[in-house]
């Protein structure tokens, strides 16, 4: 696996190609880029068939083993790739322990061993039995296990502990990983952990550090553990820790950024050299009947709020594609009306449109990043983003106030109104 | 031989010689469909997550809507903005749909059946609302199919009271004379009667002779696959497609497994709809020539082979039982991956069958189909005697 950092622009952000997969030698991933994020081995909604229809080019896959460990049996049988038996053989594979779409319980740690949440109950896992299951998965690039779900309001003992069972566990992967013929042709991540208290984040960093040889990635955790609460931490607090983390790594290195983040807080890490996410936001608005709708022009006014909520009546004749101009699959073909019929109706098919036109807007989001970053202006996107955002989450909190507002006589029979012809399932 | 009307054309390509099998084409007004064909439901205007390409790159060529679904959500207000199902759906082909008759019938238990039409307590409200053979149209109407039916007298198939039934038979036809005064796009869309008469001969023969004298483009054979016993099943079959002329095209309702399709086709049905291959896909079951396969079960975890090793659908390319083990029943993918497979091999066996009737192998075809799919030597005595009677001796 080769890393090549293209153009870097006036910030830290930068433009870089990852080459030279052993499993797929013609392959390449462009950054800063989100992976798709995968359950039981399946991009959410979309089949392999369909995928094809939203990308024609080689995608990073993000699976990770608690919505995956049952694979196991089937892949040991198999003992290709897991490429190869999800069905998506054209792609580059990313395995790690969580995905940051679920909430899980804090807690349940023992010596050297971190829980795993899976469908089948907690599993509990340590570095020995992860890097067995890479053995059998044999991903393309394997995120270190690490004690990664805290957040940032975490303490000190909590992020030690956190840190140094990282620490231990990474010790033993990397032992592992150039022990193993396969996965010492993947790429191998170290885990940054315990992100709430910076010195021991920097110890963190410190360790990854150590074994340059084997390390070509770092992935920053410790920042969320999924809930929303440790999601809205401000950007300002965020921008610092981008910028200071990134400081203190090399260049070459390619660097990961794992959880659900907006897409203000997406651009401000692109700012600060930060290359991969792990695509669970767009995975996020989708099984929540949300459409993200950014506009990427720099030049054009934004006309309306850059989420739609297609569960809202207020679609229900609107005849639109979800955003005009779109190339999507889904908007070229179908409107918000039926979106909205088809989530009101409780139909798979909303869940597949959403999708399509989620990670290809997503995912046009990195395109015109990339674009931005190499012709220097990716300041102004960046902005231009931030504001669109920014402006959404204030509507947001509004509408937020004018429920919690006791309501006047005749607002609340309006609603009964509504509310009785809300359709019933029959 | 040809029937041809602005909105209805039937050419019949190929008669079988020895059964009451033919293929043909039947021009709609959105597609031409080549008969026999299975018709997968896609209840409210979707197929099971399915994207309406997927559809036709698995050779659908007409699908089905449920007008009482529809009518309530997202209602026709919506749907006559939106210039019809075809549009708002986003699909280009031919659309069948039911008259909502059935579902209220089965769905609601108050419903109570008069003269006027369907009398029933909204689920929305409480409040009466009565589903008359002009509204029915009306709705139907609204959402544009390119084929709708008449709203029928429904009775449980295994109903036993003869004058019940006796006055459900008149009663359709009576109503399928208010559905037709009541049509307002005749030049766009075709209304089909509905043969009635539940298990009764006598009264079957009857509905059928009736329904030959109205102006109509097709029939629909209905009041069927609703719990009978085969042996009571496939002689009304017999004697309706007997009654029925050879020159419109014939829909038996709600039938839709392999075999059914088989014997079915020899006795002279071109279309068919069932729910069973999208819904059977929900639970992890997939269809193959030699039955069905419950991918849950354990003995799949470690097999590399797709379902069907002569499936050329997009889901025995790629993936493998094993695999598929892993997701059913767990993950959406896992419905979408078998209603694929399913619905593939739906319009794999049409295929198939179309092509040995236009052979002059049919009867070779079904030979071969009922002795793979019982290779254990066990053929329903059913099987036998409806093949007997146009003339395939197995
Ligand atoms: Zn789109
Ligand atoms: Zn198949």
């Amino acid at each position: 696996m080769r890393f090549a950092i293209r153009h870097t622009g006036c910030n830290a952000e930068r433009v870089g190609i990852l080459t030279g997969f052993t499993r797929l030698p013609n392959a390449s991933i462009e950054t800063p880029s989100a992976a798709l994020l995968t359950q039981s081995g399946s991009v959410a909604h979309l089949t392999a068939e369909v995928l094809a229809k939203v990308f024609s080019n080689p995608q990073l896959v993000w699976v990770p083993l608690s919505n995956s460990a049952h694979l196991e049996t089937g892949l040991k049988a198999q003992g290709e790739s897991l490429a190869k038996f999800i069905g998506l053989s054209e792609s580059v594979t990313c395995a790690t322990l969580h995905c940051m779409n679920d909430i899980t319980p804090p807690g349940h740690f023992e010596v050297d061993m971190v829980p795993v949440w899976t469908k089948h109950g907690k599993k509990m896992i340590n570095a020995e039995r992860y890097m067995e299951l890479m053995e059998v998965f044999k991903p393309d690039i394997l995120l270190a296990i690490a004690d990664s779900r805290t957040t940032l309001t975490d303490g000190l003992k909590r992020n030690t502990k956190a840190v140094d069972r990282t620490c231990n566990m990474l010790n033993i992967c990397v032992k592992k990983y150039k022990a193993s013929n396969y996965l010492k042709n993947s790429l191998l991540v170290g885990v940054i952990a315990g992100t709430g208290t910076m010195s021991k984040c920097k110890n963190c960093i410190q360790n990854i550090l150590t074994y340059r040889e084997a390390i070509g990635g770092v992935a920053l955790a410790g920042l969320t553990d999924g809930t929303e609460e440790s999601l809205n931490i401000g950007i300002d607090k965020l921008e610092d820790i981008f910028k200071d983390i990134n400081k203190a790594l090399p260049n070459d290195l390619v660097k990961f950024i794992d959880g659900c983040w907006s897409p203000d807080v997406v651009v401000t890490a692109i700012q600060y050299g930060w290359d991969i996410f792990d695509g669970s936001y767009p995975a996020k608005l989708t099984n929540a009947g949300h459409a993200l709708a950014l506009n990427f022009d720099v030049n054009q006014a934004t006309t309306e709020l850059c989420l739609l909520d297609l569960n809202d009546a207020k679609y229900k004749e609107d005849f639109r594609p979800v955003l005009e101009g779109c190339q999507c699959l889904s908007c070229k073909k179908h409107t918000r009306a039926y979106i909205c019929h088809l989530l009101n109706t409780r139909e798979m098919l909303a869940s597949v449109l959403l999708s399509i036109h989620n990670l290809h807007h997503f995912d046009q989001m990195f395109v015109h990043a990339r674009n931005n970053i190499a012709s220097n202006t990716f300041v102004i996107y960046k902005n231009h983003i931030v504001n669109q955002y920014m402006e959404y989450k204030q509507m947001q909190d509004k509408a937020k106030e004018n429920v919690e507002k006791p309501e006047s006589e005749s607002e609340q029979a309006k609603k009964k109104i509504c509310v009785s012809n809300e359709p019933v399932e029959a | 031989m040809a029937f041809k009307t602005p909105s209805l054309s039937f050419f019949v390509q190929a008669e079988c010689k020895t059964t009451r099998a033919r293929s043909g084409v039947m021009k709609l007004p959105h597609y031409s469909v080549k008969t026999p064909v299975f018709m997968p439901v896609g209840t409210q205007g979707t197929m099971k997550g399915l994207l309406p390409e997927q559809l036709e790159d698995l050779d659908c060529e007409i699908i089905l809507g449920n007008t009482y679904h529809l009518g309530n959500r997202p209602g026709t207000d919506v749907l006559e903005k939106a210039g019809g199902l075809h549009k708002f759906m986003s699909w280009k082909r031919a659309l069948l749909t039911d008259s909502g008759g059935f579902q209220m019938v089965s769905l609601l238990k108050l419903a109570e059946i008069t003269e006027e039409g369907v009398k029933f307590k909204s689920p929305y409200d409480n409040s009466e609302i009565m589903l008359t053979p002009e509204k029915s149209i009306e709705i139907q109407n609204c959402i544009g199919a390119d084929i709708i039916m008449q709203l029928d007298d429904v009775v449980q198939t295994t109903y036993q009271d003869y004058n019940r039934i006796k006055e459900a038979t008149e009663r359709t036809s009576r109503w399928l004379d208010r559905c037709l005064k009541a049509h307002k796009r005749p030049s766009e869309q075709n209304i089909f009667p509905i043969v009635q008469g539940l298990l009764n001969g006598e009264l079957r023969e009857k509905s059928a002779r009736e329904h030959m004298t109205k102006n109509v483009n097709g029939f629909a054979i209905g009041g069927l696959s609703g719990g009978e016993s085969k042996d009571e099943f496939w002689p009304m079959v017999h004697l309706s497609t007997g009654v029925l002329d050879k020159y419109r095209p014939r829909y038996l309702m709600g039938v839709g497994m392999a075999i059914d399709l088989v014997v079915c086709v020899a006795l002279g049905v071109d279309m068919f709809d069932c729910v069973f291959p999208t819904r059977t896909a929900r639970f992890g079951c997939a269809l193959t020539s030699k039955g069905q396969l419950n991918l849950k079960q354990k003995k799949y975890s470690m097999d590399l082979n797709p379902i069907d090793k002569d499936c050329n659908c997009s889901t025995c390319k790629t993936y493998t039982r094993a695999y598929l083990h892993c997701i059913v029943t767990m993950e959406t993918v896992a419905c979408h991956l078998l209603s694929v497979h399913n619905i593939a091999f739906q319009m794999r066996l049409m295929q198939k069958m179309r092509e040995n009737i236009e052979n002059g192998t049919f009867p070779e075809f079904v030979h071969n189909f009922v002795n793979e799919l019982y290779s254990n030597g066990n053929i329903p005595c059913w099987v036998i005697n409806s093949l007997k009677s146009v003339g395939i001796h197995i």
